[in-house]
């Protein structure tokens, strides 16, 4: 989040003293790449949903109006499973593993033996590709071999051994189990960032007041932390809208689309069954959740810097 | 001597829930710990080993030769240097781009200075998928697919806005002072930036940095897209290789899981402490 900086300097850097001509040569590197492919992009995506287009140079776009949608919305289902899985993540995503970094980071703030090490060792799965964490889960949830069936049959649980990934009932959960153990580590390192910016002064005056651990975690610690919770809502909302690598590595949406999400299926309808009209059109819906969810925020965000 | 045992003996009696919190974060590290450790054994083992022994099993024989066979099955001297290359002209490039808009957009104000740096922020919020369809278009025009640098444009344009995002956070909290001290000193407006703001971004440089080797090291989804060639895959790409019409080669496959893990592993312990005290700092001041 931008920082509501102190008012000082708006009168030296207010409105107008520096013409559009002189910042220009700094924004237009990276405000051209950004336009032509980012933004550009973005917006011939959602050209292309009312358009039919099979992806090869030969073939010649064909305008059909909102054919796209109107098969997306009244022909399939898969698009609503898509859709519910997409959001249901983002749900799940707020509150479980947000809830365990946050967790996580309040213990590891405390000084403690070997508190580097465990910091480490929750984080270092981000550092894995999200593609290659989907292809160790899968190897851990392999029925016969994998790791999770194995230790539950050795220790008398056979009977819950599953086919985890295999299960239109659970393979979605399965997946989300592995983006768990990847995830946790990115927040509980925002949180420890946010963590330190809590006044310890606050925290001594409290303390000395009679203030229990729960006490001051709820009127000290956690006011003080609202900007950083409010920036780990933007990215887990963000970072679960975009899943994709996981889903594709390890269930490619299957069984039967069961744990099929938006970023997927647009990808499979426009590079699998080469209908990129139907996926610029899923495109476009996802396009439309991502910013309903964080425009507000960022509108937001903006204004509360200063006026100048 | 016999009271100053039985003092400590007492102080460590009042720390029973700073003990039973060490437990639990043992335990959880443990849980953290076990797909790595299930991983490395699953690297060394036979294929005989891994369908007759249980996972927790200690291979009868170490086949480091798995690490080895990995290598030339994932291609790594080719997939490892173009995603090397990727990473050592992106990250840089980016970086400084980035730095360049949010040093305009942070202390060259105009009238939409705001409009322009939300029209930006925006790109960081949309997900990649929005914008496939249209980029493998473009690149199919351009006769950019199937190249290094038709990954590294749109990586610049897809990285730029997150980091502009963070840098400007950063730019805005300098003190003005700084500045006109510079320009008493004769500095140009560039030299303000490279002399002055720039370095007292540092830490957000050295966070950013991490985050974006990381990011760059691992994309799958426009690499998969954009890349066709086996001779121009990146790493990520590259993972499909070990799985054929005869199965997965899963001793293979976790081998060069770990190996190309290790690059950015090295890069996050260096900077690690970068990570933590004040990386995001500038941009969370509320």
């Amino acid at each position: 989040m931008p920082a509501r900086a102190s008012t000082r300097r708006s009168r030296h850097y207010g409105v107008h003293r520096h013409p559009v001509r002189k910042s220009l040569p700094y924004l237009l590197p990276a405000g051209l790449l950004y336009a032509v492919f980012l933004l550009y992009p973005m917006v011939a995506s959602v050209g292309l949903s009312f358009q039919k287009w099979t992806g090869f140079r030969t073939a010649e776009p064909e305008f059909v109006g909102l054919d796209n949608y109107v098969r997306l919305f009244t022909s399939d289902p898969v698009f609503f499973r898509a859709a519910l899985n997409s959001v249901v993540w983002v749900v799940l995503s707020l509150a479980v593993p947000m809830v365990l970094s946050f967790l996580l980071a309040l213990a590891l703030n405390r000084q403690m033996v070997g508190r580097n090490l465990f910091r480490s060792v929750i984080y270092i799965p981000a550092v894995f590709a999200s593609i290659t964490v989907a292809a160790m889960w899968k190897w851990i949830y392999n029925p016969q071999f994998g790791l999770v069936n194995q230790t539950l049959r050795s220790i008398g649980l056979g009977s819950w051994a599953q086919q985890w990934l295999g299960d239109p009932k659970i393979a979605f959960f399965s997946i989300f189990v592995a983006s768990i153990w990847q995830g946790v580590g990115f927040n509980m390192v925002l949180f420890l960032a946010g963590l330190q910016q809590v006044p310890q002064e606050l925290v001594e005056a409290a303390t000395i007041d009679g203030a229990g651990t729960w006490q001051r975690l709820i009127a000290v610690t956690l006011p003080a932390l609202r900007p950083t919770v409010v920036v780990v809502i933007i990215l887990t909302i963000i970072s679960s809208l975009k899943v994709f690598d996981l889903v594709m590595g390890m269930t490619t949406g299957g069984p039967a689309q069961s744990s099929q999400v938006l970023a997927l299926w647009s990808y499979q309808q426009s590079f699998s069954s080469h209908a990129f009209g139907m996926g610029g059109a899923v495109a476009t819906v996802l396009l439309i959740i991502s910013l309903a969810l964080v425009v507000p925020y960022l509108v937001w965000a903006l204004r509360g810097e200063e006026e100048n | 001597m016999s009271g100053e045992s039985s003092r400590i003996r007492r102080r460590r009696k009042v720390d029973y829930p700073t003990l039973g919190l060490w437990i639990a974060l043992f335990v959880t590290c443990l849980l953290w710990a076990v797909p790595f450790l299930m991983m490395f054994l699953t690297s060394v083992k036979s294929k005989a080993d891994i369908t007759h022994l249980s996972t927790w099993d200690l291979p009868t024989q170490w086949l480091w030769g798995n690490y080895a066979e990995a290598i030339t099955r994932g291609n790594l001297p080719v997939t490892g240097l173009n995603s090397l290359i990727i990473c050592v002209i992106k990250v840089p490039l980016g970086l400084l781009l980035a730095a360049l808009a949010a040093f305009a957009l942070a202390r060259l104000r105009y009238r939409h200075t705001k409009l322009v740096l939300g029209l930006f922020v925006v790109g960081s919020m949309v997900p990649v998928q929005v914008a496939l369809g249209p980029l493998f278009s473009i690149m199919l025009e351009t006769g950019l697919l199937n190249s290094i640098w038709g990954l590294i444009l749109p990586y610049l344009a897809f990285g730029i806005p997150y980091q502009i995002f963070m840098l400007y956070g950063f730019f805005r909290a300098i003190p003005a002072e700084l500045e006109e001290s510079a320009c008493l000193d004769g500095a140009t407006t560039f030299g303000q930036f490279w002399h002055v703001c720039l370095p007292l971004a540092k830490p957000a440089l050295a966070a950013l940095l991490i985050l974006d080797v990381v990011g760059t090291w691992n994309e799958y989804a426009m690499a998969t897209t954009l890349l066709q060639s086996q001779s121009n895959w990146t790493i990520p790409v590259a993972v499909q290789s070990f799985s054929g019409q005869h199965g997965t080669e899963y001793a293979q496959l976790n081998a060069f899981i770990l190996m190309s893990a290790l690059p950015v592993m090295v890069v996050y312990l260096l900077f690690q402490r970068y990570f933590v005290s004040g990386a995001f700092s500038g941009a969370l001041k509320g």
